[in-house]
């Protein structure tokens, strides 16, 4: 498994935050941190394909990693019919990855998860679209969200509402909080901890 | 002017019948009042949703009861809403401190209320804290918790009625139905799938 380099999360240059390749996974970002559910984007690529001299052809990055849950997600707002090539490197990464925990959330499950939001138009607005937005609107929209002191205390081991002695509606303190550079790095840090305990490829 | 919903016909399917659910309530009350047999029980009930639930579950209850209502906010993707966070619109009105408690919810799908719930009432420092669901789509889950009493599993179906609800009607509907697509659709376009995401990735890239 690899790392992800910095630059494919901050193309801007600001490192304000991970600059999403689809604006349903920004939504779904937005729905974690409301509900204070710790997350990571594209934390971890994992090499799905080598060629014989163990060259990595082919490499999968679920979209989200959810660190409490111990939960990979990825989202796709494709039709059903056209994720075959989806469901087939996840197939692959379940073979060559089976201690991972990866949930693919079609299509349809993130319509049902705008319908149950009452968010029906954006799921509407997302199906003939590319659905690109820019990381400046990442940055605004997304990360001046309050969840990043969380995603933070968490990362660090100081708590972060997760906790089962935690009380969330209670605190006052991320509310404002925006994610730093810092937060990021130490994101990052955690990952590159989680990477070497899953191991860098299991053809090696 | 909207037209007014149809509550039968809107409903494309009986999924859990009226007699179905009275039965499983009972089912639930006697285990429940069998494992905390000899103690009282306070049961705490998330709206809306779950009043129906509630109401009909402990009145199948034999061991002493005391109720509480809480609501919160739901995700609305609002850019107007002043934190971003979810918020306890209705909190309880009595400490549940060393008491025994029964969260009693509707539907559990992503876990993602539930689980916000839970270290709130936790935080509460009770005596215990369990969960009742009538109905519980795992298909969905983002969280995972515990459930000690499930009424029923389905499948990742929008359901309505007996407390559910699609834009806060339907939920007086006696039983659990499948509400029919083009109540809640709208024709999807059918121009440009691609996400990039899923674009022919270079070598090594997913």
């Amino acid at each position: 498994m690899e790392q992800r380099a910095d630059s494919p999360d901050d193309p801007s240059g600001t490192d304000a935050g991970p600059a999403f390749a689809h604006v349903s996974e920004a939504e779904f970002a937005r729905i974690l941190d409301y509900y204070q559910v710790p997350w990571q984007y594209e934390p971890h690529t994992f090499p799905i394909l080598w060629n014989l001299a163990g060259d990595v052809l082919e490499s999968f990055s679920p979209d989200f990693f959810l660190p409490d849950a111990d939960l990979y997600v990825e989202l796709t707002t494709l039709r059903q019919k056209l994720v075959r090539k989806k469901n087939r490197k996840l197939r692959r990464l379940r073979e060559l990855y089976p201690e991972l925990r990866i949930k693919l959330f079609y299509a349809r499950d993130f319509r049902a998860l705008m319908l149950k939001y009452g968010r029906l138009v954006l799921a509407d607005e997302l199906s003939g679209t590319a659905g690109h937005i820019t990381p400046s609107r990442t940055a605004a929209s997304m990360l001046a969200g309050p969840f990043g002191a969380a995603r933070l205390a968490s990362e660090a081991g100081q708590g972060d509402g997760s906790s089962a002695t935690s009380d969330p509606a209670g605190r006052d303190g991320p509310g404002d909080a925006v994610v730093s550079p810092v937060h990021h790095r130490r994101r990052r840090r955690g990952a590159a901890r989680r990477a070497a305990t899953v191991g860098a490829s299991p053809s090696a | 002017m909207n037209p007014p919903v149809d509550l039968q016909s809107d409903v494309a399917e009986v999924l859990v019948s009226e007699d179905q659910i009275q039965a499983k309530v009972r089912e639930l009350g006697a285990r429940i009042s069998a494992d905390y047999a000899g103690r009282q029980l306070t049961l705490v009930s998330v709206l809306k949703g779950s009043l129906p639930f509630m109401a009909d579950l402990m009145r199948s209850i034999t061991v002493p009861v005391r109720i509480d209502l809480m609501e919160v906010s739901s995700y609305g993707g609002s850019s107007t809403e002043s934190s971003g966070l979810v918020r306890i619109l209705k909190d309880l009105s009595a400490s549940i401190a060393d008491e025994e408690v029964l969260l009693v919810e509707d539907i559990i799908d992503t876990g993602l209320t539930l689980n916000y719930l839970v270290r709130y009432l936790r935080g509460k420092n009770p005596a215990s804290l369990r969960i009742c669901t009538l109905l519980d789509k795992p298909a969905r889950r983002l969280v995972e918790i515990q459930v000690d009493y499930t009424g029923f599993t389905i499948d990742d179906r929008f359901v309505v009625g007996y407390g559910l609800d699609f834009g806060e009607f339907y939920r007086n509907l006696r039983y659990v139905g499948v509400l029919r697509p083009e109540v809640y659709s709208t024709p999807p376009a059918d121009a440009a799938d691609a996400e990039p995401a899923d674009q022919e990735p270079a070598a090594g890239q997913a």
